[in-house]
């Protein structure tokens, strides 16, 4: 018979057919019985009492309420950071601003000085370069996708739309604007 | 009993303390919702043991072998003279056999609970508690203790 069944009988462990098993050996074996009876006296021991005094716990309420108030926080938390983090490093790869350069050319051959307006410029004035003294006007912005209003002004104060785009609009200055599309099909 | 388990496997009534709090808050701070599991609080308690174990903030009597037996005065006589034996006998067995032994004497709970707090299988809990009583059974009748 194994041994460890003594601590099973002495832990309230064994089955009905153990039990069995347990008892007729105690009958049968002495050496088994007496190492039983030892080990139930030992155990008398041990289970004692281990101190004279037990020492109160007391119940840190307060940590309790912190706890409560600040898991939600921390749950908010975590789950605005997650959020920031799936804008800023999944979805810009998706939404990412595309820029493209975009060549604008104005022929006027009479003028000291051109500059370009636009939506996508915030309506500041930017200076046009004079292309020799072939009477053209060029510079070279990054424009984003989308759909963008633009104009030149001739002189620091003369607005006119771009001839070579046929679509344009009134603005609210009697003038007019010109409508440029930049890879709207992106 | 909780705090009973922790003098079994330590034998430092302030660490025992100052576990036993820490358990019960832990304990209230995750289950405080009227989740009522003496199991679950053995858990709590043997893991925060294992923190300390492992981060040594404190030397442990039981390990080391030295306060209790050499003699912090103060901490000698919080220990029941009667068990004092029992402590110097559970001092000599190793941390695993200790530790089980100190769980099915203190926490009333079956094998299979003890087993699943321990991380092991319910047959190993029977044959480590039994080896842990057979141990200290030689060690008390060598009587070098």
């Amino acid at each position: 018979m194994k041994d460890d069944l003594i601590s099973s009988y002495i832990d309230d462990e064994l089955s009905l057919d153990e039990k069995i098993h347990f008892v007729e050996t105690v009958h049968e074996k002495t050496s088994f019985k007496t190492t039983t009876v030892d080990l139930l006296n030992q155990e008398k021991w041990i289970r004692g009492d281990v101190t004279y005094r037990v020492p109160s716990v007391i119940l840190k309420k307060k940590r309790w309420f912190a706890v409560a108030l600040w898991r939600p926080v921390g749950i908010f938390t975590a789950g605005l950071v997650t959020a920031l983090l799936l804008i800023f490093l999944v979805v810009p790869e998706q939404d990412k601003v595309m820029l493209t350069n975009h060549r604008f050319v104005l022929y006027q051959p009479d003028v000291s000085r051109v500059e370009i307006s636009g939506s996508f410029l915030g309506w500041e004035a930017v200076p046009m370069k004079k292309s020799g003294t072939s009477g053209y006007w060029e510079v070279v912005l990054q424009v984003p996708a989308g759909e963008h209003r633009l104009c030149y002004i001739l002189e620091g104060s003369r607005r006119i739309a771009d001839p070579t785009i046929p679509i344009r609009e009134k603005d609210d200055f009697g003038g007019e604007n010109s409508i440029l599309a930049i890879n709207m099909n992106t | 009993m909780l705090f009973a388990y922790l003098m079994r496997c330590t034998g430092d009534y302030y660490l025992s303390s100052d576990i036993v709090q820490e358990s019960f808050t832990r304990y209230l701070d995750s289950y405080g919702d009227g989740t009522n599991s003496a199991a679950l609080l053995f858990q709590i308690a043997r893991n925060a043991l294992y923190d300390v174990r492992r981060k040594k903030h404190r030397t442990l009597v039981l390990a080391e072998d030295s306060e209790y037996k050499v003699g912090n005065p103060e901490h000698h006589m919080m220990v029941r003279d009667e068990y004092r034996r029992v402590l110097s006998a559970m001092r000599q067995l190793g941390q695993e056999e200790r530790d089980i032994l100190s769980l099915v004497v203190s926490s009333g709970l079956p094998y299979q609970e003890i087993a699943r707090i321990a991380g092991t299988s319910e047959a190993n809990v029977k044959v480590r508690v039994h080896r842990a009583r057979v141990k200290i059974k030689k060690i008390m009748n060598k009587g070098d203790i």
